[in-house]
């Protein structure tokens, strides 16, 4: 069946967030293959993102922020959630729901689905959720749900372990697969996320000061900025890195950015399904990655496409990146592998996945 | 034989009759449950999956389940149908067969009348099955245990079920074939089972396990899911078996062991050996058991039909399975097969019991044996009978389970005393003949939280019989037993037998069926309305119990009360001074209590509070220090954490237990903390109190903050890590290489550290210089002409406490015997077992608090990675590196500070014949002179400012004012 009304339903339409950038590269890829998209948003953030033009429509539920939690809360809740069931009534028959965030689940909870799939989806994983509030709210709110997706075979597995029996998994697409692959010469390690505790960039700078001294003629180039980036200075500093360590800032330019490395280094203490790992690989960049979620080492294939280290171990996520630096034929190899490999993620694999899932679901 | 016959025309039928749509085909058998089978039908109409089709077959029940069943079809002509058996076929595997000849979906699954589905089953089951192309996808299956209060649930094999896996044979997972034998909670495509021919036998029970045997080895592909998709509804069954049953028993016994049989041989066909022998091997642990445990209540004629039975299967057992089970499963296996009923039937008890010794043991050429018999004839028996792993022989009678055996229980009727006797085994003869021995008999309540009361009678008679202490008993239990009635139904019974003054406890084994029986008037505190007499019962476990007999009439009424509003409240009243009993002494409150109570109290001058190792010894630097200050006759009072017992701690010390309102008292209030490891990490400290942090030892492996556990901690936790470290005033350093490693690892600042190197060293370093062999010496019973080698390995986590020597401890006696004595060392957090047979040849030392004296005596050390190694160092005598598992230990571990393979002041040897022949070819007089500027150097790197002062030049620092003027 082609051509299905489809609502993604998100906290936010117009954020800067990966579940955002996710939900409108999944509108993009389906709207492209016939289907009618519609992306929905509980709130409004105080200075949305400039969207551009957009091929499909888009809704708000909120202005700007719900009321706080309490009894007007819950009569907002019930007030907007007729907009949803609105909008879904009017839908034509196998209209899928997607629910991206399950804070937003708590509204879709109170619209009318009757007739329609309602897919709850998790970004994050498993061991992530189980340590922030939001474990217990997708066990509750993605209960009865007909499908609840996570990135990973084996983070459903967990899933359905704690009890979400209809938890599956999708993986997330790489959102572009370019003809050039980086040149690979540029004799630099590159990391790209944002400056956050959750990115690990301080147990890269311990691991790179492990590095370094046997590679006086490599660089370590640090993409992204956030509210660790003054701390994480003076933490470069007193290691001593301070020739070695180049601050890139955010960059728009993801390719280019690759282009000017030839090792990729990943340090995050959490990760769902690491986009830049994926990106990284997509441009021929080998990668040495702490294996902090399922998801990293169902994108990267130890050994043989890039090179993991056990979470926290810099000794050993050091000794990987000596191995990738010291020797071009192996970062040649591996490189070419995961340029190769990556495109089982490619936007066309993942959504013919998904109608693939629609379909299922309605057997 | 009875039921269907599955003729060859109707299997040809089969294939014309697949139907769009329908993905699944759900067979549901029925035979006389009229009231449940709507119930597992509705499971089925009620999936999450649409496409799937119920087919009923009924067993030719005699009550209205075809009714019922034929009602659903026309209720559901499209999803519904229903079948009849001409007859009654007896068992599951006739209208199963049935069913699958039915069936049209793509897919067949079994369900029984009495049972449900999982809503999302035949979801999960299709996506596994289209996703991996599986002949069978086998997925979680629950027993819901339907009469329990809280309708308990335990999963079927969950470690089968721990994640998504596809097999291309079951080969590769033979455990669940061993394991998981049920049929119903498990998708079969229906084409590979008429291909296969797969159907189930008739006419026998266990029709499962022949059949998921078969499925199992047919199928191309098996994929296992973890979710949930059967709950299998098991109602509790009324009172015990009772003896009219026997025959029905040994009847199941025949057919479970003919059904293994076909299975066995289906293997055998196939060539899947492995299989067999995993088989086996959960046969003695597993089915064996089950019938093993009924044996000591069964008459001798059903004991020589299950005997018979059981003799002729165990024949085919593979012998190399006895070494995969525990050793009481081989045991008892073994003592069947040679119908040795004397020693059998006790050993059934630790069958039931674990950890009791049922048996007298018997001790040959320095080893341990289950029994006396059999062992000089049957050199497999004396594998199997072996029992010197276990370490009972190196138990005291304190630390041992022993079997008490019911022998004697009278109760005259009408009066209230009963007179009782019994024996309790004597192991080894672990209660010597001379031995003072009392005992009594203790009665508490089963019932945790209502053990306010225990009723204690004397035993008159004692009496050491060789391998038993015999005891007599006359318990007026009218006079002396007080239940309160009601909550206190169950009585256990205990009897403490004390030996020269140690204390054993064990309880009373009915050995016997209908050994004790009466009821024994009794006079509930509360009220003699429900019951006013009492009567033994024997519980699971085979023990002697009593039962408050209750009064028909007056118990509803009660139970009535009990359930009501009354006693609702009563309950809730109960529970809620329960939890808040559980919240005042829960760590929350104590922690409280410490930071709002204990810290708002000044701080006492003078006040030191002691620990080592978490309160587990008495021990190491806070040790020497402690003695330091006592020697030097400061005045101060002393406070030392124990965990466990205050066994071995200072008696000029105020013991107080670890984590206690005392102890949480005295660190409050404490002017000085003196501690080698951490004080818990939620107590702040005071700026008025000073905490001096020995630690307790050098660095090899990665610590603190260079640790991947640590440095993955996000930062707030990071940060109160750091918050507990910072309580640190002073920190000990032996050397340059801790301020590099430790000092830096903890971030702590430079002027927290001390210089002085370890108090615990000081006598290191004083027994350098001295010739003499410590009195340690004579305690161990060391002779003089023998060289004493310690052995001290570093903490391994695997495997459990029990730590394996990585070299043949009786091989090593036999050779090194004649000139060392080896002591064997533990880390405090191991345990080892050595047998009797190196008896003062190789001693374990694991139980000496403190590890110095026993350095100090070792005229060589032998160590792997123990941070021993950087203290003994100091004596400048030999020692030996065995790094056994050096990369397993330094790779996938986090990590070293430096490699020990270059820096070790010694020679390294990889395996035990390395070690045998360095030991045979090289004198420690060799070794001495050999390394010593390789231990020089180590010295140097690791322990330069050990100087033998450290606990002087601590009490000079901080105590010099508490000495008595």
């Amino acid at each position: 069946m082609t051509g299905r009304d489809i609502f993604l339903v998100s906290n936010s339409v117009d954020e800067l967030g990966g579940v955002t950038s996710w939900s409108h590269q999944m509108a993009r890829l389906l709207t492209e293959r016939g289907h009618r998209v519609h992306v929905i948003g509980i709130t409004t953030p105080d200075d949305p993102h400039d969207l551009g033009e957009l091929p499909y429509p888009t809704t708000r539920l909120y202005d700007g922020q719900p009321p706080g939690p309490g009894r007007a809360r819950d009569a907002s809740m019930r007030e907007r959630a007729t907009v949803l069931t609105g909008l879904f009534r009017a839908a034509r028959p196998g209209a899928v729901v997607i629910v991206t965030q399950v804070w937003a689940m708590e509204w879709v909870k109170l619209a009318d689905t009757a007739g329609l799939t309602v897919i709850g989806m998790s970004h994050e994983s498993f061991e992530a959720s189980k340590r922030s509030s939001r474990f217990q709210r997708v066990l509750r709110h993605y209960r009865d749900v007909d499908r609840m997706l996570v990135l990973t075979r084996e983070d459903a597995d967990l899933w359905i372990g704690a009890g979400l029996n209809n938890a599956s998994f999708l993986p997330n697409a790489v959102p572009w697969l370019p003809d050039e692959p980086s040149p690979r010469t540029g004799k630099a390690v590159v990391s790209i996320g944002r400056l956050s505790d959750e990115k690990g960039v301080d147990m890269l700078l311990d691991t790179w000061s492990e590095v370094a001294p046997r590679h006086p003629d490599w660089a370590l180039k640090v993409y992204g900025s956030g509210e660790d980036e003054e701390i994480l200075r003076k933490q470069c500093t007193a290691l001593g890195l301070d020739d070695s360590v180049v601050w890139m800032g955010r960059t728009g330019d993801v390719p280019g950015a690759l282009r000017g490395g030839s090792v990729f280094a990943l340090s995050s203490r959490s990760e769902g399904f690491p986009l830049a790992l994926m990106e990284a690989m997509a441009m021929g960049v080998p990668c040495a990655a702490f294996d902090c979620a399922p998801g990293v080492h169902e994108i990267v294939h130890d050994g043989e496409d890039g090179l993991l280290a056990a979470p926290g171990n810099t000794g050993e996520l050091a000794r990987k990146l000596d191995l990738l630096m010291s020797d071009a034929g192996l970062r040649e190899r591996m490189g070419e592998a995961a340029r190769e490999n990556i495109r089982r993620y490619g936007a066309r694999e993942i959504a013919e996945r998904w109608e693939a899932l629609f379909a299922f679901l309605e057997r | 034989m009875n039921g269907v016959k599955v003729d060859a025309d109707q299997r040809a039928s089969i294939s014309d009759v697949a139907v769009p749509g329908v993905a699944m085909s759900v067979v549901v058998i029925v035979y006389n449950d009229e009231a449940r089978l709507s119930t597992a039908v509705r499971s089925v109409l009620e999936q999450t999956l649409r496409g799937v089709e119920v087919v009923i077959v009924d067993d030719h029940s005699t009550d209205g389940s075809y009714e019922v069943a034929r009602r659903l079809a026309a209720e559901h002509p499209d999803r519904v149908r229903a079948y009849r058996l001409p007859e009654n076929s007896g068992g599951c595997g006739a209208p199963r067969n049935h069913g699958i000849l039915k069936a049209r979906g793509d897919y067949v699954l079994f369900l029984d009348s009495d049972d449900v589905l999982e809503r999302d089953a035949c979801r999960n089951f299709l996506d596994a099955a289209e996703t991996t192309g599986a002949d069978l996808v086998s997925g979680m299956c629950v027993r819901v245990h339907v009469d329990s209060r809280h309708r308990k649930e335990v999963k079927w094999y969950p470690w089968l079920y721990a994640r998504t896996r596809t097999l291309d044979s079951i080969a590769e997972l033979p455990d669940l074939l061993v394991y998981d034998t049920l049929s119903t909670n498990k998708c079969y495509r229906r084409e590979f089972l008429v291909d296969s021919g797969l159907d189930f036998p008739v006419g026998i029970h266990y029709e499962d396990l022949l059949f998921s045997a078969r499925a199992y080895t047919a199928a191309r592909r098996i994929t296992l899911i973890p979710n949930r998709v059967y709950d299998w509804n098991v109602a509790e069954k009324a009172g015990t078996k009772s003896i009219s049953n026997r025959r029905a028993e040994i009847a199941n016994f025949a057919h479970r062991m003919e059904i293994h049989r076909r299975v066995d041989a289906l293997l055998a066909e196939k060539g899947l050996t492995e299989l067999k022998f995993r088989k086996d091997v959960k046969f003695l642990k597993h089915d064996l058991v089950l019938h093993l445990r009924d044996l000591p209540f069964r008459d001798a004629a059903y004991r020589q039909e299950f005997a018979a039975l059981a003799r002729t299967y165990l024949a085919s057992i593979d012998p190399a399975a006895y070494d995969e089970v525990e050793p009481i499963h081989a045991i008892c296996a073994y003592l069947l097969r040679v119908s040795d009923w004397d020693n059998l039937l006790p050993a059934v008890d630790t069958l039931t019991n674990r950890d009791k010794v049922s048996a007298p043991l018997a001790e040959r050429d320095g080893r341990v044996y289950w029994c006396a018999e059999h062992i000089d004839e049957d050199p497999f028996a004396r594998r199997i009978l072996d029992v010197t792993a276990l370490g009972y022989h190196a138990r005291p009678v304190g630390k041992l389970f022993l079997r008490n055996e019911l022998t004697e229980y009278r109760h005259e009727a009408g009066s209230g005393a009963v007179r009782l006797a019994g024996r309790v085994t004597n192991p080894l003869g672990v209660v010597p003949p001379g031995a003072r021995l009392t005992a009594e008999l203790e009665f508490y309540a089963r019932r945790q939280g209502v053990r306010l009361q225990t009723f204690r009678f004397p035993v008159a008679t004692v009496r050491h019989e060789g391998a038993h202490v015999s005891w007599g008993a006359s318990a007026d239990l009218t006079k002396g037993l007080r239940p309160l009635g009601i909550v206190d139904a169950v009585w256990d019974v205990r009897l403490h037998l004390d030996v020269d003054g140690e204390r054993t406890t064990t309880r009373l084994t009915a050995a016997r069926s209908g050994l004790a029986s009466g009821e024994v008037p009794v006079r509930p505190r509360l009220t003699r309305l429900v019951a006013d007499r009492i009567e033994p019962q024997v519980s699971a476990r085979g023990h002697l119990a009593f039962r408050l007999v209750p009064d028909k009439k007056a118990n509803a009424v009660v139970t009535r009360g009990l359930q009501g509003a009354p006693g609702r409240l009563a309950k809730t009243g109960y529970r809620k001074a329960k939890a808040l009993r559980k919240k005042a002494t829960s760590g929350d409150t104590k922690l409280r209590i410490y930071h709002e109570l204990f810290l708002r109290m000044p701080v006492q001058k003078r006040l030191v509070v002691f620990e080592s190792h978490l309160g587990r010894q008495y021990s190491d630097s806070p040790r020497a220090i402690y003695e330091e200050m006592r020697r030097q006759g400061l005045d101060f009072e002393a406070v030392w954490s124990y965990t466990g017992s205050p066994k071995g701690f200072p008696a000029d010390a105020t013991p107080v237990r670890r984590w206690s309102l005392p102890y949480l008292r005295a660190l409050a209030r404490a002017e000085y903390w003196i501690d080698n490891q951490s004080y818990p990490l939620k107590l702040t400290k005071r700026p008025g109190t000073t905490y001096i942090q020995t630690w307790h030892g050098s660095a090899l492996k990665r610590m603190g903050f260079d640790e991947p556990g640590w440095k993955l901690k996000s930062r707030p936790e990071q940060a109160e890590q750091q918050r507990s470290l910072d309580r640190f005033d002073h920190f000990l350093v032996r050397s340059e290489h801790d301020v590099r490693t430790l000092a830096r690892a903890f971030r702590l600042r430079e002027k927290a550290l001390l210089r002085v190197g370890y108090p615990r060293n000081d006598e290191l370093v004083r027994a350098r210089e001295s010739a003499e062999r410590p009195p340690l010496a004579a305690e161990l019973g060391i002779p003089a002409d023998k060289k004493v080698l310690l052995y001290a390995p570093t903490f391994r986590q695997h495997g459990g406490r029990r730590f394996e020597l990585p070299f043949d401890v009786e091989r090593f006696a036999e050779e090194f015997g004649d000139r060392y004595v080896l002591l064997v060392r533990a880390h405090y957090l191991n345990h080892v077992v050595l047998p009797p047979s190196v008896r003062g040849r190789v001693i374990d030392v694991s139980d000496h608090h403190d590890v110095t004296p026993l350095l100090a005596l070792a005229d060589a050390l032998i160590t792997d990675y123990s941070s021993v190694m950087f203290d003994y160092a100091l004596l400048d005598r030999p020692m030996l590196f065995f790094p056994y598992d050096y990369e397993e230990y330094v790779h996938t571990g986090r990590g070293t500070y430096f490699d020990l393979l270059e820096r070790a002041p010694g020679p390294v040897v990889r395996t035990e014949d390395e070690l045998t022949s360095l030991l045979e070819e090289s004198s420690l007089e060799e070794q001495t002179v050999k390394y010593a500027a390789e231990r020089e150097r180590f010295v140097a790197d690791f322990g330069e400012y050990d100087k033998g002062t450290a606990a002087r030049d601590i009490v000079e620092e901080f105590f010099a004012e508490w000495r008595k003027a």
